[in-house]
């Protein structure tokens, strides 16, 4: 009986065409890695620098298909069977809950076994140009692959277990991702070479990193090292974060998996507007918009399907987005305070390159989720042959959609507007870089609507949807990071600036004269891309909707 | 074609017209030639198995469909050409809700609304309007998606009233109903017929639509069999009968039904009930064969306290169109077979 749930969670899911593609297309990355590399003349250098150099690249290239794809797997897992109703059959069986997650946990650890199987070759060349260690180097690294499958696959199952829809179970992983993927080496960045608390908690923060964790097996600098090397055991204390977390999901999960995971009240829907007086003001006091009052009707002049948009995600009503716009503002003015105050001895650069990662990482984290599923959560809730029956047109339609999703990204944009002008005002000389940057984060911001869209607008379902939007733009942002790592060696710089060009994180970098990045030249280039993307991705978008709306 | 709806004879124009329409998914036909009209405030119930052609054909009403030849016009505007305007006459409610998370019924009736480009003002009053006449206004802060099913119908066919449209399309509107909400969707839409509003209804709860629809039309494979007010299907299907005979003792339902099967066309479907001590058949022979089959019986021993036939309603007019069309028997064929089960039946 398990090894049929185990069949179910695992085969089911590799027959899909798209999975095939996806396995081939991994093959084909790796092989074309090493083949770009491999040395053409007779001779192979004896200390196997070169090979270093490609088998880095290639374990970055590595970690990052894990970290972009892996995650969705886990993450959807539960809570589409919840919504399916087929968690319940599973429950009712015999199988227990023990063995229902080790089965899907097997399933996705499966999964990311194959991937690396799949790499196995090209890892097997480069260990064949020499100067590779085969325990010391490419046994750790695919050690430290195993274990970032294991910690993510876990932490998605339990995010799974409490999510309702699959897109917020996607969103929040994907943010569990980012959080301890990169933003985690963010102290460590700031405070590194300083003695003192901030220092010693930055050092151990970037630890639950894998990437830092990488970077010490791969003898590569930190991303934003700065030359500084420190003698932490990061990949030992990786590994015990990893097992750890991984445990405490695990036990976590299974205890969660019984009949009390359908356990929820419908809704009763309680109105404000029938509290009392004291009631309705202790309730406006809390959430200044209450989301809980009796909302008006949709205002003639306003596209109604914005407005459905707005209504209809959690996040969308306006209480969350002034939530998240108040943070955004308060984060920024208090970074800008700090350094003006003496605080922090930074750099007015590096207060812009912290506001930078914030907002970018913001727009990547929230553009997908909100543009991916602009008509797969139509299709997939089949409202949209309702919508088809309105009089409304297509363009309108599409309209509505992507104000619904480019509203709350400008919003959250210009909340930190005030970090900037302060930044500006602190030295005069920055507001031509402050401007670019602005434009650099507008640009970022539409393209990560337009390009989320178009690629979600190929799916009937949200799931796939979310999953193949963020790794899309995850990879035009990061991956030029990855030879941008690899600068100077085996990269000229040449390579690195026109790679560098498509990420809009990179651009933004290079225009406040982040350190690492200062020597690029990236605009007008990146706005370039940026704008040829958004209007090709508009122009698929809006192809393919009048495709799907045509009358059969 | 195997069959053509006409309007009534009443000479008025209908508000549904639908002439030859044929839909071709490559070389699969879903829909074949079919042709029916309807008056106003008139309900249609379009009956079929699964797979007829019903939706084919409804989908191709609303605008979500071209038909591959024929015209389809609602109010005199034609579904293919007209498609928007058509969108304004009609109101479709599919089977499945079409639901939005974190939005409560009051705000999900409202976005329709808007969507159909009604004023705010105007919207507002429809909006109570149709919450009372559906009996949801109880429910107008809950969410959409918190709804149980039968409630989600109903806020459904508010939603479908909202333009306050000429011709209501509703596709299983009382599936998943509870008894007494079935009654009231029932008396709903015989009312909304009564104010001049014309209803296309699909339902496999068969005795459902016998009570509410004038005109019910059974597709088959995407054909029209049958059309007609449920009496005239009734005796569209009469050369197929359903004869129930019922015995006296229980131990001679067997050899009944033995008797009955070599009497009758060999396909012919014979069910005996021991409980109810029944034997039920459906037969196309005539009064005078059927007469004979009792006599053979009699003669035979067994005892029949009642021999007669069974009214056929709805569900029986769908079945019989539904499965393949009885074998020709000829006379000389059943005295023949009457000689050759005469010996065979003497054992009772």
């Amino acid at each position: 009986m398990f090894s049929a749930l185990l069949r179910r969670e695992l085969v089911t899911p590799l027959r899909r065409r798209r999975m095939i593609a996806f396995q081939i297309a991994i093959a084909a990355l790796f092989t074309l890695l090493i083949a770009a590399r491999w040395p053409t003349g007779g001779q192979v250098a004896v200390m196997g620098e070169r090979s270093q150099q490609i088998f880095r690249l290639f374990t970055y290239g590595l970690m990052a298909t894990m970290l972009l794809l892996l995650p969705v797997f886990p993450a959807s897992s539960i809570v589409s069977e919840k919504i399916s109703g087929t968690l319940g059959l599973l429950l009712n069986t015999p199988l227990g809950s023990v063995r229902i997650f080790i089965a899907k946990l097997l399933a996705s650890l499966s999964l990311a076994g194959m991937i690396l199987a799949m790499s196995l070759p090209a890892a097997g060349a480069c260990y064949s140009m020499g100067g590779l260690s085969l325990y010391e180097e490419i046994g750790k690294v695919y050690l430290l692959l195993g274990l970032v499958a294991l910690l993510y696959t876990a932490v998605g199952l339990l995010i799974s277990s409490y999510s309702q829809s699959v897109d917020s179970s996607i969103r929040i992983t994907y943010g569990f991702v980012l959080v301890t993927g990169i933003l985690a080496m963010g102290p460590h960045y700031f405070f590194q070479g300083t003695v003192g608390s901030l220092a010693k908690y930055g050092e151990m923060l970037r630890c639950i990193s894998p990437l830092a964790a990488l970077a010490t097996l791969t003898g590569a600098e930190d991303i934003g090292g700065q030359g500084l090397m420190t003698t932490t055991d990061v990949m030992g204390r990786f590994t015990v974060w990893a097992l750890a977390c991984s445990l405490v999901a695990s036990i976590w999960t299974t205890r969660r998996l019984n009949h009390k995971i359908f356990d929820r009240s419908r809704a009763a829907g309680t109105m404000s507007d029938d509290l009392s007086k004291s009631g309705q003001l202790i309730r406006r006091l809390f959430f200044l918009v209450d989301p809980q009052k009796r909302s008006k009707q949709i205002p003639s002049f306003l596209n109604p399907v914005m407005v459905k948009e707005f209504r209809s995600r959690k996040f969308g009503r306006l209480h969350w987005l002034m939530r998240l716009v108040a943070v955004c503002a308060m984060l920024s003015l208090g970074l800008t305070y700090a350094t003006t105050a003496g605080t922090f001895d930074w750099g007015v650069e590096t207060i812009g390159g912290i506001m930078v990662v914030m907002q970018v990482a913001l727009i990547v984290l929230i553009a997908p989720s909100l543009s991916a599923i602009l008509l797969s959560t139509e299709r997939e809730r089949r409202a949209w042959q309702l919508l088809q029956t309105t009089p409304m047109s297509i363009p309108r339609i599409i309209i509505g959609k992507l104000f619904s999703a480019i509203l709350p990204l400008i919003l959250l944009l210009g909340a930190t507007m005030p970090g900037y002008l302060v930044m500006a005002y602190i030295e005069p000389g920055m507001s031509l870089q402050v401007q670019r940057v602005l434009i650099c984060l507008l640009l970022t911001a539409i393209f990560a609507m337009s390009c989320s869209a178009a690629v979600g607008v190929f799916f009937s379902r949200s799931a796939p949807a979310i999953a193949c939007a963020y790794s899309v733009l995850l990879s035009i942002c990061c991956l030029p990071l990855l030879v941008w790592m690899g600068r100077d060696a085996p990269f000229g710089h040449d390579v690195v600036e026109s790679a560098l060009s498509f990420s809009s994180i990179a651009a933004a970098f290079s225009v406040i004269r982040m350190p690492g990045f200062d020597h690029y030249d990236l605009i007008p280039a990146n706005w370039w891309f940026l704008g040829v993307g958004s209007v090709f991705s508009l122009l698929v978008l809006t192809g393919w909707t009048y495709k799907i709306s045509r009358p059969q | 074609m195997s069959e053509t709806a006409s309007p009534a004879d009443s000479g008025e124009t209908p508000v549904l017209d639908i002439r030859n329409l044929t839909k071709r998914y490559g070389s699969f036909t879903a829909l074949n030639d079919l042709t029916l009209s309807l008056n106003a405030g008139q309900i249609l119930g379009l009956i079929g198995p699964n797979g007829a052609g019903k939706t084919t054909t409804i989908k191709i009403l609303v605008g979500l469909s071209r038909p591959t030849s024929g015209t389809a016009t609602i109010g005199g505007v034609d579904c293919v050409a007209d498609a928007r305007q058509v969108k304004r006459l009609v109101g479709y409610m599919p089977d499945k809700f079409g639901s939005y998370d974190n939005m409560r019924v009051s705000e999900y009736l409202d976005f329709f609304g808007a969507a159909f480009g009604m004023p705010a003002a105007e919207r507002a009053s429809r909006i109570e309007e149709v919450m009372g006449m559906t009996n949801t206004e109880y429910m107008k802060d809950r969410f959409v998606e918190s709804l149980s099913h039968g409630m989600q119908q109903r806020v459904g066919l508010a939603r479908t009233l909202l333009h306050d449209p000429k011709v209501l399309i509703l596709d299983e509107p009382v599936n998943g109903l509870d008894p007494q909400s079935r009654i009231e969707m029932r008396d709903l839409l015989i009312e909304l017929a009564a104010q001049g509003k014309t209803l296309v209804v699909t339902s496999h709860i068969l005795p459902e639509l016998a009570r509410i629809c004038q005109q019910v039309a059974i597709v088959t494979n995407g054909t029209l069999r049958a059309f007609g007010t449920v009496e005239e299907i009734g005796s569209q299907v009469s050369q197929q009968r359903t004869i129930e005979a019922h015995i006296l003792k229980a131990n001679h339902v067997t050899p009944a039904a033995k008797v009955i099967r070599k009497s009758i066309e060999p396909d012919a479907e014979v069910l005996e009930a021991h409980g109810e001590k029944t034997v039920r058949f459906r037969t196309a022979l005539s009064e005078a064969h059927l007469a004979q089959i009792l006599r053979r019986l009699v003669k035979v021993g067994v005892h029949v306290s009642q021999f007669r036939e069974v009214q056929t309603d709805l569900e029986e007019a769908f079945m019989s169109f539904t499965n393949s069309p009885p074998p020709v028997i000829d006379d000389e064929s059943i005295a023949g077979e009457e000689e050759a089960t005469a010996g065979a039946t003497t054992d009772v």
